[in-house]
């Protein structure tokens, strides 16, 4: 937490107090914290920020940060992992990945070299063999169903820490 | 950047790079160094020697670097260097030490298979290996690929962006092999087409081969009639067959695109025949070779024959027959001339001793040049160098002079260049890779013949590793159709192997058909290559293990054991096959319960669905489905999650309930005590619920505690899910009144309260750390909940929350004296605690609550700073406020604290140690906590309200109090951090 802690301060020196008797409602913008090494790279590093930030809009408070930070770690269980994923590739916020937010992954993933109809292709083909329910979108059900099959989601994937 | 396919072709290389570095140290160590270090220096023998009247020639550039033309007397340094077999003596034991060199010889050149047989197989076992343990179906290909593909770990902008490069040629193949399956094929035309194709290929390697058969054989036409040969001609057999094997590729190329398979398959046919076509080449020339050796072992034979007959006969028609004979190497000519000389013999001429002395000449240089071993290293070596040499111009033509003419030209030319006509060149994997293999069969077939070829390859492979990479680098494109190395990796392997095995039989032909050179080499003299090894056991083992050797090798012995073999074999491929199927069978089971599962989760949707109908029938559904689910860890998430459509209902009903459960500890009381605290808000269905609750938790507390959170949260579930009927209100109420701990408790109350004064404190502070436990468990079971739901449930229902808010105003004014009483019993529940609280409160205070509404508001204000309060470490009193607004915290901003709580999971097991008092109650309450969600935030607003007591109507005591908490709160930020450290470990 120090040095998490240190590093949330080294940011922005001059907004990050070092003790939070007095002002304890801070929060950084977006804009610092994607520019960590651990996100620089990364195609979701806005909606990862989104998604830990409490407000939706971006901003990490200290909490924030250090819930990032421990999700993303090695050891954070697995269902925990899925919950942030599954926030993390639902783009409009709905509670369900529907086409729309597997577009947008897509073409964060691919920076956009797939033609159309290669990604509608995909949207559809991954709808169709994740979606149990069969209401054309993925519910947390089916995320973590599919996920939790993937045999490198723990190994590679979601680990930055 | 070109993904993994590129990646695999440099493995590959490097793989091959290090086969070939252990080759030449084989070779190196036990053939060549022996023989430069000890064998008979330069010159001392025939075989050592260059022919004189060559010797100022050799000194040229142009002999050097074509090594001479074949048949003509061979001259050049390297022909008499330790590269080529022929340079090797024969004296069985070279040094001082006796080193066998022959025998060593012979031994390295089987080593050098055995070991490149070895090590190829051991590396496809390991591949297959993996690709078995890595085997997964494709239910969910583009899933995974989709959201599994991303490597958080990178973070450098190059690595990013060839992931992504990958992640797009993975994307892409994946939709390739998807179009595959639908496409509808029209039958006639594709079989016809393939039929086509088939048969052009047929012919281009029919063609190939006839080409190289024919170059050969014109070659050698050309050498019998030419004296000087051209550079041209003398290195035309390599230049043939290296152009095409350069050429031919290509061609294929374009013919697969005839054939419309499944990329995937055309890759693999386009291996095939480009490997045919290897082998073709390598075949048709090493037969031409052995052709040659062929007719050369003859001759050879011949002139030995012949040296010997004009030893005895020197006649002048002998030798100039002779001399004809050996101008023209033939075969027919040879025996028509030995025909003659044998008539001439018979005639009995005369023969002129100026003519011996000339044939004698002559014959000594003859079997020296005649070193088919020799003459085989030879042209293997050519053949890897203008291999080379073609490798490296392709790479500069083909790939960078086109690139750059792309590049530089295309602004000015007609048509785009970069996207049509020339483009850039592709990095042909597999085009590529199979020229590895060739490359490694020619050495392979060439290093028993020449020693150092592998030394040679070694410089080779580096060479055009780094060009290769070079060019990949900076004028190639990815190939457009990528399909990923690692599949076909031991394809590559099997090719190899393939190619090992058949460019290792031409090599164990040659040893085991022809006679090796009389004059060179370490086998001279013997019949055969491999007598050297029978000759080594004979002569140089002691008797017995040559009596042992030769009771092995009778048929006694060799018969039963390659049965034994053969049975051996028979048996683990039965072994796999069975092991197979199993494998098959386990694939099945786990597809079949995988649809299953998808029935199941179906069916709990659907169920879901009626749910919403009957709000009666719920609960008990809810219940099914947690018993389904083994934990409630994992249940939760998946529970609000497929249920989506139904998530607000249901998550709202469950606030209720939980609201329900904090109002009941107040309306039990109120039932106590005769006044409603109540507020008017409270429904009757809320009011039920409570009661409910609160039974359970009356029960829960004489039953032992050492269950498991989880099922206590279930079964707590479980309890608060059922709906029960009004009358188990008044049930409870006398449960109330019937329980002795209460009414002891109650009647301890009054005494204490009229004795109030010092221990207040003293009680109090072990009841806030309780309180605090309590609120910690709480929050941790809640997080087990997505968080991100539970703030919209508070924010939902947040008339709720002030109805709990008014019986918390009204206790905290009574709130120290039930403290004062509890304090001497530890041993008492945080339950019974609360509910005698309010008791008081109700009966006293109740009038006042109204207008102390007012303070809940700053409490809301505090929220913040309760993430803080891990952070700050020097404020006693900083923290004692932050502590506090932390607790009312967790009642506004649920999804804040909780979450944070959640990482401080183990805080219950820190707690106790801090106190010694209080341990006993301090795991009761925990069980309570467990029990009900409800009761923690109650709990942390009585917490809240004791403090502001304090603080209010005693200063003094509230200071100690302060700083009595500050220690706990100092102890609250020693463990948590350490349990956020720990959490992230």
């Amino acid at each position: 937490v120090y040095r998490l802690h240190g590093r949330y301060h080294e940011m922005a020196p001059n907004v990050v107090p070092m003790d939070y008797t007095k002002d304890p409602d801070v929060k950084l913008p977006m804009q610092l914290i994607i520019n960590m090494p651990e996100l620089k790279e990364n195609p979701f590093k806005e909606r990862i920020v989104e998604s830990f930030s409490e407000d939706g809009e971006g901003s990490l408070s200290f909490n924030d940060f250090v819930d990032m930070f421990s999700v993303l770690s090695e050891m954070a269980p697995r269902e925990l992992k899925a919950i942030y994923a599954f926030k993390i590739y639902d783009f409009n916020t709905d509670n369900f990945i529907c086409k729309a937010d597997l577009e947008k992954t897509l073409n964060k993933l691919t920076r956009e070299e797939l033609t159309a109809e290669e990604i509608t292709l995909v949207c559809e083909k991954v709808i169709e063999e994740a979606d149990m329910d069969g209401d054309g979108k993925l519910g947390f059900a089916d995320f973590e169903n599919m996920i939790s099959k993937a045999p490198d989601f723990l190994r590679y994937c979601f680990n930055c820490v | 950047h070109f993904g993994s396919g590129v990646a695999s072709y440099f493995i590959f290389l490097r793989w091959l790079f290090g086969i070939n570095i252990v080759l030449t140290i084989m070779t190196g160590a036990f053939v060549v160094l022996p023989e430069l270090l000890a064998g008979a220096p330069f010159g001392s023998t025939l075989s050592k020697t260059i022919p004189k009247e060559h010797i100022e020639s050799a000194q040229d550039l142009d002999t050097i670097w074509s090594l001479g033309a074949r048949l003509r007397p061979l001259f050049g340094y390297l022909q008499y260097s330790v590269l080529f077999y022929g340079y090797y003596g024969r004296d069985r034991k070279i040094g001082k030490a006796g080193y066998r060199l022959p025998l060593a010889y012979f031994l390295v050149g089987m080593a050098v298979f055995a070991y490149s047989f070895i090590i190829l197989l051991k590396k496809m076992a390991k591949n297959s290996r993996m690709s078995l343990a890595s085997a997964s179906d494709e239910n969910y290909t583009f899933c995974w690929r989709l959201f599994c593909a991303w490597d958080y770990l990178i973070g450098n902008p190059e690595a990013a962006e060839s992931k992504a490069a990958a992640i797009v040629n993975s994307i892409r193949e994946a939709i390739l092999e998807e179009q595959e399956k639908k496409k509808s094929k029209n039958l006639a035309v594709t079989i016809s087409l393939r039929i086509i194709a088939n048969i052009l290929v047929l012919l281009s390697l029919a063609g190939s081969i006839y080409i190289i058969y024919f170059v050969v054989d014109r070659s050698q036409r050309l050498e019998r009639t030419k004296k000087e040969l051209t550079l041209w001609e003398k290195n035309e057999v390599s230049v043939v067959v290296s152009l095409i094997t350069m050429i031919a590729p290509s061609a294929f190329e374009l013919v697969a695109a005839l054939e419309m398979y499944h990329p995937r398959t055309t890759l693999r046919f386009q291996l095939a025949r480009v490997l045919v076509l290897y082998l073709g080449n390598l075949y048709s020339l090493i037969i031409a070779l052995l052709d040659k050796v062929d007719s050369m072992s003859v001759t050879v034979s011949l002139t030995c024959f012949l040296i010997n007959s004009t030893n005895f006969l020197a006649t002048q028609n002998f030798s100039k027959e002779y001399n004809l004979s050996t101008t023209i190497p033939d075969v027919r000519v040879k025996r028509n001339s030995m025909v003659t000389l044998e008539e001439s013999h018979g005639q009995g001429s005369a023969a002129s001793v100026s003519l011996v002395n000339k044939t004698a000449s002559s014959s000594t240089q003859n079997p020296q040049d005649q070193c088919w071993e020799t003459y085989v290293g030879q042209e293997m070596l050519k053949l890897s160098i203008i291999d080379m040499i073609f490798t490296v111009a392709s790479i500069l033509l083909i790939d960078f002079f086109r690139g750059l003419c792309v590049r530089y030209l295309s602004d000015c030319w007609c048509w785009d260049l970069e996207s049509k006509f020339p483009e850039y060149g592709e990095f042909k994997i597999a085009e590529n890779v199979l020229h590895l293999v060739y490359n490694q069969g020619m050495i392979w077939m060439g290093a028993f013949f020449s020693p150092c070829l592998p030394a040679f390859n070694v410089l080779k492979l580096i060479g055009l590793m780094y060009l290769r990479s070079w060019a990949v680098l900076t004028c190639n494109v990815p190939h457009q159709q990528v399909f990923r190395a690692s599949r076909s990796n031991n394809f590559y392997l099997a090719m190899l192997l393939f190619m090992l095995f058949l460019c290792m039989l031409p090599t164990i032909f040659a040893i085991a058909r022809y006679k090796p050179s009389s004059s060179c080499g370490p086998f001279s003299g013997q019949e055969k290559i491999y007598d050297i090894v029978s000759e080594t056991i004979q002569n140089d083992f002691p008797a017995w293990f040559n009596t042992v050797i030769t009771y092995i090798s009778s048929p006694v012995v060799v018969l039963p054991a390659l049965l034994l073999l053969f049975m051996l074999i028979y048996y683990l491929q039965s072994i796999a096959r069975s092991l197979k199927f199993t494998n098959n069978q386990l694939r099945m089971k786990i597809q079949t319960e995988r649809t299953e599962d998808k029935k199941k989760v179906v069916q709990m949707a659907v169920a879901r669905i009626h749910n919403l109908d009957g709000n009666d029938k719920r609960p008990e559904q809810e219940t099914d489905i947690i018993s389904q689910e083994s934990s409630a860890w994992s249940s939760t998430p998946r529970k609000n999650g497929s249920v989506l459509n139904f998530e607000s209902p249901v998550s709202k009903s469950t606030r209720i309930q939980t609201i329900s459960q904090s109002v009941p500890q107040t309306v039990p009381s109120a039932d106590v005590a005769r006044p409603v605290s109540a507020t008017p808000a409270t429904s009757a269905s809320l009011t039920t619920a409570p009661s409910v609750s609160s039974v359970q938790k009356a029960r829960n507390n004489h039953i032992a505690s050492s269950y498991p959170s989880v099922v206590h949260g279930s079964a707590s579930e479980l309890c608060k899910a059922k709906p029960y009927p009004a009358v188990t209100f008044k049930k409870h109420t006398e449960d109330v009144h019937s329980e002795p701990l209460f009414r002891k408790s109650i009647q301890q109350v009054n005494p204490d309260t009229l004795g109030a004064g010092a221990p207040v404190f003293v009680g109090r502070r072990p009841y806030t750390a309780r309180y605090f436990v309590v609120n910690e468990n709480e929050s941790h079971k809640k997080s087990l909940r997505s968080t991100s739901r539970l703030q919209r449930h508070f924010r939902k229902d947040e008339p709720g929350d002030i109805i709990e808010l008014y019986p918390r105003n009204v206790r905290r004014y009574v709130v120290r004296t039930p403290h004062q009483v509890y304090s001497p019993h530890p041993s008492e529940d945080g339950e019974d605690e609360e509910e005698l609280e309010r008791e008081f409160i109700n009966r006293s205070h109740r009038p006042r609550s109204l207008s102390d509404l007012r303070p809940a508001p700053r409490f809301y204000i505090g929220e913040r700073a309760d993430g803080h309060v891990l952070m700050s470490k020097d404020l006693a009193r900083v923290h004692y406020k932050s502590w506090d607004d932390g607790f009312e915290l967790d009642l506004d901003r649920p999804p804040y604290a909780y979450r944070k709580v959640h990482l401080s999971y183990p805080e219950p097991r820190v707690k106790p140690k801090s106190k010694q008092k209080l341990e006993q109650s301090l795991t009761e309450s925990d069980s309570i906590s467990i029990e009900s969600s409800s009761d923690p935030q109650n709990s942390s607003n009585d917490q809240y309200i004791q403090v502001i007591h304090s603080k209010e109507k005693y200063p003094k005591p509230g200071t100690k109090l302060a700083k009595k908490k500050s220690k706990n709160s100092a102890d609250l930020n020693l463990s948590e951090p350490n349990e956020l450290v720990c959490s992230n470990v």
